[in-house]
């Protein structure tokens, strides 16, 4: 299973869960299957050309642009993070 | 005392929760001039995080009861300059070229998005912050500007965005937040060339430090090889605004 940490912004999707957990192979994998648990997530994630702009995914510490993006392998155990763009303080 | 002409001059844009902190520990250098830009009030609400403010200074202005603080403190006063305004289209390039460096803490996404404009087409370095709830992240982009905020998050998000006024932020998340910024800024002060290209993230509920390279957007509309923004237009910077 893979962990996924979840941002404030989308924790209303995930009925408050700051973190869920789902299957996959790949991080788009895992999209798609939170997306079945979790309607409206993906489109929150993704557009029509991958990843949204002002979202940042990470797989461990490293993001998922500088792997191969959304197919990015994973291996039990892995923790995605959703970090998106914030403003505040 | 240094000589004045020596003195590096620092833009705190917004004197808010991350510009407080920051303030505090950048104004005991006293080889720093800084450049104070808000308009704002100060709020009740504010007194939790924004540490220059007591209850007094509850809805007199943030740039009049900062510079009280940091001169009250021992700070000297021509060591502070104060711009009355906030960050601005009709500003931003003018005021940004006066300094060596800039220390973004906007609340909100249209003045993150102008500073890092700014910041690059007028050469400068700059520090960028932000906090939400138990979350912040901070960085530093190179007076050459690459990789920039537009490299990871490209543009203003349409629609409304959770900020610190909808969604709260913590005290100690964001003061954290603050200290890294001022830690940033002198690290790029002092020609530390490792302080760019890695975004840092704070996650206050885990106090873990999150530290990930980034790199070079080739399509980057502002810093990539056939850059579309050139110059600093209204229109751009469009985004409903989180008060502090």
């Amino acid at each position: 299973m893979i962990t996924v940490r979840i941002p404030t912004p989308l924790r209303s999707l995930t009925g408050g869960e700051e973190q869920v957990q789902a299957p996959g192979e790949t991080v788009k994998a895992v999209i798609e299957t939170l997306e079945q648990k979790h309607p409206g997530l993906r489109d929150r994630l993704l557009d029509e050309k991958g990843v949204r702009r002002f979202v940042n995914i990470y797989v461990g510490d490293e993001d998922i642009r500088f792997l191969d993006g959304l197919e990015t392998k994973l291996k039990a155990g892995d923790e995605i993070s959703i970090v998106p763009a914030i403003a505040g303080g | 005392m240094p000589d004045a002409r020596a003195r590096q001059r620092v833009l705190i844009v917004g004197l808010g929760g991350l510009g407080c902190p920051a303030l505090s520990v950048l104004a005991r250098v006293p080889e720093l001039e800084l450049w104070l830009c808000d308009d704002d009030v100060v709020e009740l609400t504010n007194l939790h995080r924004q540490t220059l403010y007591r209850d007094a200074d509850v809805g007199h202005d943030k740039l009049a009861a900062a510079q009280q603080a940091l001169i009250a403190g021992g700070v000297a006063p021509e060591r502070l300059v104060a711009v009355r305004s906030r960050l601005l289209p009709e500003n931003a390039r003018r005021l940004v070229s006066r300094v060596d460096l800039v220390l973004e803490g906007a609340d909100n996404f249209a003045t993150k998005f102008l500073a890092a404009d700014a910041a690059h087409l007028e050469g400068r370095p700059i520090v960028h912050g932000a906090a939400v709830r138990w979350v912040a992240t901070a960085w530093a982009v190179a007076a050459t500007g690459a990789p920039c905020y537009r490299c990871l998050f490209e543009d203003v998000p349409p629609g409304a965005q959770q900020g610190c006024s909808e969604a709260g932020v913590m005290g100690p998340v964001v003061g954290f937040c603050g200290a890294l910024m001022a830690d940033l800024a002198l690290r790029v002060l002092s020609g530390d060339a490792t302080a760019f290209s890695s975004l840092y993230t704070f996650d206050g509920q885990r106090d873990h430090l999150r530290q990930v390279p980034a790199a070079p957007r080739p399509d980057c509309p502002l810093c990539g090889s056939s850059p579309s923004i050139t110059d600093i237009l209204e229109a751009r910077y469009t985004t409903p605004s989180c008060a502090a």
